[in-house]
């Protein structure tokens, strides 16, 4: 564990990339200076007061919009990177749920639980309008049980089908008990979630289709509870408790690990997937247990104490080398891949599209595309996520398609020369002094951080574009023509790069 | 794909002509045609209905044994006999004597998939699933599309065949379409593309040179040598990244002709698929897919250089219908989404069928319907008894084969769907007495393996496992008569 190491420049780099949009030299050395140790650094990240921003508008295409303009603009970078993987995480889709007011709620329910109890925050989504209807609570009385938020419930916010040892976390008849339990829940015109008894699931009156099913317990057979009898989940006449009470036991599922100890499953489930998206894919089975065991996650499910073990961790810096051999590489997200571009390369979103300058059309006019459309070409259309298990990640972001949208991305924001804030302005971000091929190679690479991935035919393989393969040794950036065709096509040529990709 | 003799002699019937076989084979004109035509020259297609369509509400129990035992679990959302759609052609579960009648969706607004069975073109496998059911989308999604049931690997089941057949990395065999590789495709060795059309598949240059080759190439070329380099990196992403890459920009060259050729020899077929002509086409996101594919396949069968892609992948949502799923409802989800599919899979037919009419001396055009075969499945079926207004998640259910090439009929068994048949979930289990179990996809996926894509032993593809250890693909009268 390493929460004293001290903090060098090149880690600091990477935990910005990793927790932020923008992490420039600038930034990463600013964090040295203010931080001895990567500890105090985590801390310091991880101190921001969750903001009660919420997008709004009137259409989904609206509050898409204005939630990456909020993260091409806020100074609480990670707090948008700990909302973009909840999203994920709580998948919900505008899709199914048909409101605008309620996806812009669930946006902002989830930023004031970014950071806080895992626990607080799932009791908190079980009652939130968004996902009442997308996954059918709405739908789900007595006689009638729906079982489809009782199964994600525990397949994916909580406890995962199957533990780290491959088995089995739950069966199918705790899935039908605990939608017993979320039986005649709805929500009013307030958007505040209440149980209508009547419609409640007492062990009274079913219908001949649903026999009844006995006391209302879970876990008989899983869970690590020891108890053949299961975990009680009722609460006498108090109904409403029920919901709260099935959350509490399925904190306290636990699974035997390979020493034969029980572990917390909910703790174990939930620091894989932020380190996965942290850190690295397939992460050792040893950081998930050492930063759920220095955190105490397993019993205080305290989200902020886990992700600052998770970016202390040795572990967490070895994915800072360059790809090559034995090192574990991430994709970037699309929403990760535009907003890191636009941070760095300091261009606005324009109008109330929030779209790129240009867009589709040219730079002189044209049909602008909103950033949400040009998201949606890439894979990621924010709040219409593919499924309840959101989107696929790693490589499965790229594609041909996929990878074409990026490469059109990269051409119009470095193709975008207005003038403006919402242009590409490379004599505020480079000397357009210097000649030397090599030179502005590595300080396009290095603002776009990507200098020290690359490897040396990379590079060359940039300077071979910059001179024409040797016909220009020297570049004239004062040069209108060769500033575009070089400087704003190196610019694109690197966004488009195989290692740009790569977190 | 390589073939052994005796495969041609079974799929061709000439087994009994056993004076023709032999070393004067491939001196007959007629028959290196035949071969041709039977063993290399065809396409497959699957369509996956994502999130579990409710197979009892697809093919319906409309009179008969099944029938009152489907009408005790459905209510609300129950297809009336009159509802139904009855072919034509015999559809009938020969085990229990039911007939059967497809969802009125899939009569779709142009006869849809009904028309194509009265067609013989519709091979109907009934209760297709597979051992220890798992109700997880994700899971099972992946159970049929990695086509292992009880270990996980890594690779598609089509996946599979592609690596079994020597493809190079940038060879482009399979396309899908939609943003990402499908995961029946995913392997290794080879390249698969995916897009959603074809028109926009180019490279993206600056506006301002748009004319400009000098500056084109050098983009081009500077962009060519990375992903070169990061298909050597030892990083498997990196590899992954460089080769998907490096084939793009090939086909940002070889792909946008087929567009412009299809639109070009094929408007009054083109505008059927979408919202031009008289009367108005489809214009449905499922119709659009289709007309992708049908611009490759004519590409590709008419001869255009460096294209050669076999093997597609398209989808369509929406069927994860636990509530308002709707019966016979026109405007109902689950009504929208068959008579989507059914317009669209005919429509996608009478166009190949046309393109063959049109194929003059042109081979790869000719009996083109008959070469392509699309494969419809969907992760599982939904619950027997209905909830409140839709369905919960389920276990067996039917697949369709769609072809030409495919003898029309029922095959397998369905379910007992009786209340006491059922498990104690409310599914339809693996196995039901007396001595019947389901169809195994698997059945289906070696089917197609071995008697469409000529592949001797299907088992090299699909691990077996005790409880299939005897094969439908093995059973004679299971080939759907593939032609």
């Amino acid at each position: 564990m390493s929460a004293d190491t001290p903090l060098v420049l090149s880690d600091a780099r990477h935990l910005l990339r990793r927790a932020g949009f923008e992490a420039t030299v600038a930034a990463a050395q600013k964090l040295v200076d203010d931080n001895p140790t990567r500890g105090d650094a985590a801390d310091q990240l991880l101190s921001f007061t969750p903001s009660k921003f919420k997008p709004g508008g009137r259409y989904v295409e609206d509050i898409a919009n204005k939630w990456v303009r909020y993260m091409v603009k806020t100074k609480l970078q990670l707090q948008e990177r700990l909302v973009l993987f909840w999203h994920d995480h709580f998948a919900t889709s505008f899709q199914k749920v048909g409101d605008v007011g309620q996806m812009a709620v669930q946006n902002r329910l989830i930023r004031l639980n970014c950071r806080g109890s895992f626990k607080d925050f799932v009791k908190a989504i079980n009652k939130d309008p968004a996902m009442m209807e997308f996954l059918d609570t709405v739908h789900n009385h007595k006689g009638d049980p729906n079982e489809n938020y009782g199964r994600e419930l525990q397949e994916l916010f909580t406890l995962g089908v199957k533990d780290p040892m491959g088995n089995p976390n739950y069966e199918q008849d705790d899935v039908k008990q605990i939608a017993r339990a979320f039986t005649g829940w709805d929500y009013d015109r307030t958007g505040t979630a209440f149980l209508d008894t009547s419609s409640h699931d007492k062990g009274d009156s079913v219908e001949h289709w649903n026999p009844a099913r006995g006391p209302k317990v879970i876990y008989k057979t899983r869970g690590g509870f020891g108890n053949p009898s299961g975990q009680d989940f009722s609460a006498g006449t108090n109904y409403a408790q029920e919901v709260d009470n099935v959350i509490d036991i399925i904190f306290r599922h636990r699974y035997l690990d390979a020493t034969n100890t029980l572990r917390n499953t909910v703790g174990d489930y939930i620091a894989k997937k932020l380190i996965t998206y942290f850190a690295q894919p397939d992460p050792s089975q040893s950081y998930v247990t050492a930063v759920v065991d220095e955190s105490g996650f397993g019993s205080s499910f305290d989200l902020t104490a886990l992700l600052k073990s998770i970016f202390v961790h040795d572990d967490f810096y070895l994915t800072a080398v360059p790809p090559g051999a034995g090192t574990h590489k991430s994709v970037k997200w699309p929403v990760d891949y535009v907003v890191s571009s636009l941070r760095l390369l300091q261009i606005r979103l324009k109008g109330k599209d929030q779209s790129l300058l240009g867009g589709e059309g040219d730079p002189q006019g044209g049909d602008d595309v909103s950033i949400r459309d040009l998201l949606e070409n890439m894979g990621q259309v924010l709040f219409e996520p593919p499924s309840v298990f959101g989107w696929d990640w790693e490589t499965a972001w790229l594609s041909s398609a996929t990878l074409l949208a990026r490469y059109a991305f990269a051409r119009d924001i470095a193709g975008a020369r207005g003038g403006g804030r919402t242009s590409f302005r490379p004599e505020r971000l480079f000397d357009l002094t210097e000649s030397d091929p090599g030179t502005i190679v590595d300080a396009v690479t290095e603002l776009l951080g990507v200098k020290d991935q690359l490897t040396n035919s990379n590079r060359d393989d940039l300077i071979t574009y910059l001179t024409d393969a040797g016909a220009m040794p020297t570049i004239d950036l004062s040069d209108t023509d060769t500033l575009y065709r070089k400087l704003n096509g190196l610019v694109a040529v690197v966004l488009q790069s195989p290692v740009y990709q790569l977190q | 794909m390589a073939i052994t003799r005796r495969q041609f002699i079974t799929r061709t019937g000439l087994a009994a002509a056993g004076t023709l076989i032999g070393p004067g084979l491939f001196r007959n004109p007629l028959l290196r045609e035949a071969f041709a035509q039977l063993m290399q020259d065809r396409y497959l297609i699957v369509l996956f209905l994502d999130g579990g369509n409710d197979g009892l509400n697809t093919v319906t129990p409309q009179a008969g044994p099944l029938r009152s035992d489907y009408e005790d679990a459905r209510n609300s959302i129950q297809l009336l006999p009159g509802e139904l759609i009855v072919p034509v052609k015999a559809f009938t579960d020969t085990h229990s004597g039911t007939q059967l009648g497809f969802h009125p969706g899939l009569g779709g607004t142009n006869g849809g998939i009904a028309a194509l069975y009265d067609a013989n073109m519709v091979a109907v496998i009934q209760g297709c699933g597979y051992p220890e059911y798992n109700l997880s989308h994700d899971l099972s999604r992946s159970i049929w599309q990695t086509g292992s049931p009880l270990t996980t690997v890594g690779t598609g089941w089509m996946g599979r065949y592609l690596l079994n057949n020597g493809y190079a990395p940038t060879d482009i065999p399979a396309c899908t379409i939609g943003d990402s590789v499908a995961p029946e495709l995913r392997q290794t060795a080879t390249s698969v593309l995916a897009f959603d059309n074809l028109q926009d598949f180019g490279f993206p240059y600056d506006y301002a040179y748009d004319n400009d080759t000098t500056f084109k190439d050098a983009v081009f070329n500077a962009l060519h040598r990375l992903p070169n380099g990061a298909a050597a990196n030892a990083n498997s992403t990196m590899q992954y990244i460089g080769n998907t890459g490096g084939s793009t920009l090939d086909a940002t060259n070889s792909y946008p002709p087929l567009h412009r050729k299809y639109v070009q020899d094929r408007p009054t077929w083109n505008a059927k698929y979408s919202s031009g002509g008289t009367p108005p086409g489809l214009n449905t996101s499922t119709a659009r897919d289709f007309r992708e594919i049908a611009k490759v396949i004519y590409g590709v069968a008419s001869g255009v250089a460096n294209v050669n892609a076999r093997f597609f992948e398209l989808r369509n949502g929406g069927y994860d219908t636990h509530s308002d799923q709707g019966g016979a409802d026109s405007q109902g989800q689950h009504y929208n989404l068959h008579r989507e599919v059914g317009d669209a899979v005919k429509l996608f037919f009478d166009d190949l069928t046309d393109m063959a009419a049109h194929a003059g001396s042109q081979t790869g055009l000719q009996n083109l319907h008959k070469k392509v075969v699309v494969m419809v499945w969907s992760e599982f079926a939904r619950r027997i008894t209905q909830n409140d207004s839709g369905t919960d998640h389920g276990s067996q259910g039917p697949m369709f084969v769609i072809g030409g090439g495919v003898n029309g009929g029922v095959y397998g068994t369905h379910a007992n769907i009786a209340q006491s048949a059922l498990d104690d979930d409310g599914n339809t289990p693996y196995s039901q007495a007396p001595g019947f179990r389901s169809t195994d996809f698997r059945d289906v996926y070696g089917t197609i393996i071995k008697h469409w894509l000529g592949m001797a032993d299907p088992s090299i593809l699909l691990p077996t496992d005790p409880i299939i250890s005897s094969s439908y693909w093995n059973t004679a009268n299971f080939d759907m008569g593939f032609v």
